[in-house]
């Protein structure tokens, strides 16, 4: 018997200006699956990680949170989200605090306000912190540094550390690899591909099929529904050149 | 162990403590029915036409008032500002001293409160409609010079020097290489002064230099708190138009905010629009001419002055013998206290309201009434609970000026990127941390420079609640005016000064400092 599904869409539909950005997709996620969204520009592939990740309602349709529809507010939306971490495009640290301070920002939904002020005065859990910047190659002695003083490679790290500190069920990824050169868009996948191996699940959505090698599943989309959804071994070239075949 | 921005923030914020640990002391113990009563009048102002009618003339005389003073201490203070910079000095006369020691003498006019300007002209010239508009031109002209000089001197010289070294006439080169880049960032400084002016023409009414606050006084005084609101509410309706009026050209011309108006920071230049703002600003001008002429405004009722008592003997002696230390240090408790509660009392509310929808826009409603309302009358009503002193008079300004930072903290925020706090609440953050850590981080430092500024402001006017909240230099201000005790007059107008003039240089460096250590 198969696992139960962490994450599951059915007949998910957002609408959009001239046609919708979602249009009735089913999904389905286990623990220990790393799946790959693939997909032309516009396909829908941001639209369903800010479903997954709860930043946007679908207009119809449900969504299953470990078999439970997602709590609107209050505690029990916190306790769902905290189980979902996600690797955004633009990174989003704070870059006004230390690296240790935004890597213990993934901690914040666990921790209480007396824990979390203190952070903003002085280092805490520092042994944790120096263990993920080893784990992905960092030097532990970057923890006091601001983060806008790091180069792109570390920022990237530094986020993806942030997503280890949270210790997500389910980790989601928009196109963490655009506007990465080669070498660090393998290391990054592998660090991620590593971070969302089992009991975790990985949903990333990916611009080059080049660097499906190590996803489980690959999924198609395109205008908004699935055209695909393969075991990542199978998926065939002429499948790939359907999917970026002139936009419709 | 250092505190990081966000928590920065929150440290103004400590002075709560002490001021409620005091307020149980500071209490009376009665006066809560007359609040109440205050309270339940806002929802029930008087319609009365006889009440509405006076209103609305002594509305239309504060308007009149600010637009006048505000026309006139833009205009001086453009022509100050430009002879008071160091690069326009240089290039017209070949040497920058004189515009140096323009620049010292102008920082007299600038430290002293309008309202001192204006009860020291009512006891020169007496209840002339002059009075008013100078009382708000004189400081407000040379605080204008000062942003005008800050930033004339601190635009890149390369295109002035280019210029020159074509062939250019000094004149001509300087107006083609400064006036553009500047004149964005003046006209956004100028818009807010204009709001200033009308906070301060209802603030001269109060003391008795005509206009809505003498209104507002006497209906507040006779605990007539229906006609008390219906004034307030009509001064909400012109303050709430023209705060959204100016953000809109600001916006719409593309200028700096006021957040980023710092010393040394220019403006972007916006080009061909310049045309159009400068087109609206003559409007204005005609406008203030147009009032002027309706209220009466006469330049020349300020030569004649009013034979005054003569000095009494032994005055200067008795001035010294005033118990300056205590003066001084209340007044400066009173900075302090103030200055705590207007800074630090934005971001923790924001703080504590934001897991609701609606208690943004109730601060925001609660912040527009506080900068609106004018400190002494606040002071006033507190005093209906509690004992004079410094904490009714800090808490009246400090709810004062909680309103003018608490406006700009949230513009702040809501012009602030929304991307890292949406990352935390994604993440399972609660709605304050997430506001805390997401969005307070980007805005700490210049909230905090701003505060700074403030705090300066909230020294100079520390006179104005010390009227009527029985501390400090302000009290001991008013017995000597009301004893025409001129010695000891011109003593406190010098203490009054120099605490003006160094709380500036602190706030200045503490600016500096704050804006230097900012993250490129």
């Amino acid at each position: 018997m198969s696992a139960p599904a962490l994450l599951e869409l059915r007949r998910v539909v957002v609408a959009g200006r001239d046609h919708p950005r979602l249009a009735g997709i089913d999904l389905t996620l286990r623990p220990g699956e790393r799946v790959a969204l693939l997909g032309p520009s516009g396909a829908g592939k941001s639209t369903l990680l800010a479903v997954a990740n709860g930043l946007l309602s679908p207009d119809q349709g449900t969504v299953l949170w470990q078999g439970e529809t997602p709590a609107r507010r209050g505690g029990r939306r916190r306790r769902q989200q905290r189980c979902i971490g996600t690797l955004w495009q633009d990174l989003r640290l704070i870059e006004e605090l230390t690296v240790q301070q935004n890597l213990n920002t993934g901690r914040l939904a666990s921790w209480g306000w007396p824990r979390a002020v203190l952070n903003l005065l002085v280092p805490l859990e520092t042994q944790a912190c120096s263990q993920v910047l080893t784990r992905l190659d960092l030097d532990p002695g970057l923890l006091n540094q601001p983060v806008s003083a790091l180069s792109g490679g570390q920022r990237q790290r530094v986020a993806l550390g942030r997503l280890l500190r949270q210790d997500p069920q389910l980790l989601l990824a928009d196109e963490p690899l655009a506007s990465l050169d080669p070498r660090l868009a393998a290391e990054l996948l592998a660090l991620l591909l590593d971070a969302g191996a089992t009991p975790r699940a990985l949903l990333l959505s990916l611009h080059r099929p080049d660097l499906l090698k190590g996803f489980d599943r690959a999924i198609g989309l395109r205008a908004g529904a699935v055209v695909f959804d393969l075991p990542a071994e199978q998926l065939q070239q002429d499948r790939l050149d359907a999917l970026y075949a002139s936009a419709p | 162990m250092k505190p990081a921005p966000p928590l920065l923030l929150l440290l103004p914020a400590l002075v709560l403590l002490p001021v409620v640990v005091l307020l149980p002391a500071a209490s009376h113990g009665g006066g809560w029915e007359l609040i109440a009563s205050f309270a339940t009048a806002a929802l029930q102002p008087s319609l009365e036409p006889a009440v509405l009618e006076s209103q609305l003339r002594g509305l239309a005389i504060t308007c009149g008032v600010a637009l006048v003073s505000w026309a006139a201490s833009l205009l001086i203070g453009l022509a100050l500002g430009a002879a008071s910079s160091q690069v326009v000095v240089l290039h017209l006369l070949g040497r920058s001293w004189p515009a140096d020691l323009l620049a010292r003498l102008l920082a007299l006019p600038r430290s002293i409160h309008e309202l001192i300007w204006g009860l020291l002209l009512l006891q020169l010239i007496g209840l002339e409609p002059a009075v008013a508009v100078a009382a708000i031109t004189i400081p407000y002209a040379a605080l204008v010079a000062r942003v005008v000089r800050d930033q004339l001197d601190a635009l890149p010289r390369q295109s002035l020097e280019a210029l020159s070294s074509a062939g250019a006439g000094a004149p001509a080169a300087l107006w083609t290489a400064l006036g553009p880049p500047v004149l964005p960032g003046l006209l956004s400084y100028g818009g807010y002064r204009l709001e200033c002016a009308l906070r301060s023409a209802t603030l001269l009414g109060v003391f008795g230099l005509g206009g809505l606050g003498n209104d507002l006084l006497l209906s507040l005084q006779s605990l007539q708190f229906r006609e008390l609101w219906s004034g307030l509410w009509l001064l909400l309706a012109v303050m709430l138009p023209l705060e959204a009026l100016i953000a809109r050209l600001r916006a719409h011309w593309s200028m700096p905010a006021r957040l980023k108006l710092v010393p040394g920071a220019p403006a972007e230049p916006v080009g061909r629009q310049g045309r159009q703002m400068l087109a609206a600003l003559g409007g204005v001008l005609m406008l203030a001419l147009a009032c002027a002429l309706w209220l009466g405004i006469n330049p020349v009722q300020l030569l004649h002055w009013q034979p005054l008592p003569p000095l009494a003997p032994g005055g200067w002696q008795q001035a010294l013998q005033l118990n300056w230390p205590a003066l001084i240090a209340n007044t400066l408790l009173l900075t302090l206290l103030a200055a705590g509660l207007a800074v630090g009392s934005g971001p923790l509310l924001l703080l504590v309201a934001a897991p609701w929808r609606w208690g943004r826009a109730l601060l925001q409603l609660i912040w527009m009434l506080a900068r609106l309302w004018p400190p002494p009358l606040s002071a006033l009503l507190l005093l209906f609970v509690l004992k004079p002193g410094v904490l009714p008079a800090a808490l009246a300004l400090g709810f004062h000026n909680l309103g003018i930072l608490g406006r700009l903290l949230n513009e702040a925020i809501g012009s602030a990127s929304p991307s890292a706090e949406q990352a935390l609440s994604a993440s399972g953050t609660g709605p304050r941390l997430a506001l805390l850590y997401g969005r307070f981080s980007g805005v700490a430092r210049s909230y905090l420079a701003y505060g700074a500024y403030r705090s300066d402001v909230m020294l100079r006017e520390t006179v104005v609640v010390g009227l009527v909240g029985s501390t400090g230099l302000g009290s001991q201000l008013r017995e000597s005016l009301a004893a025409f005790a001129w010695q000891q007059i011109a003593l406190l107008l010098v203490a009054y000064a120099l605490l003006t003039l160094v709380g500036e240089d602190l706030s200045d460096r503490f600016r500096r400092q704050l804006l230097g250590g900012t993250s490129p």
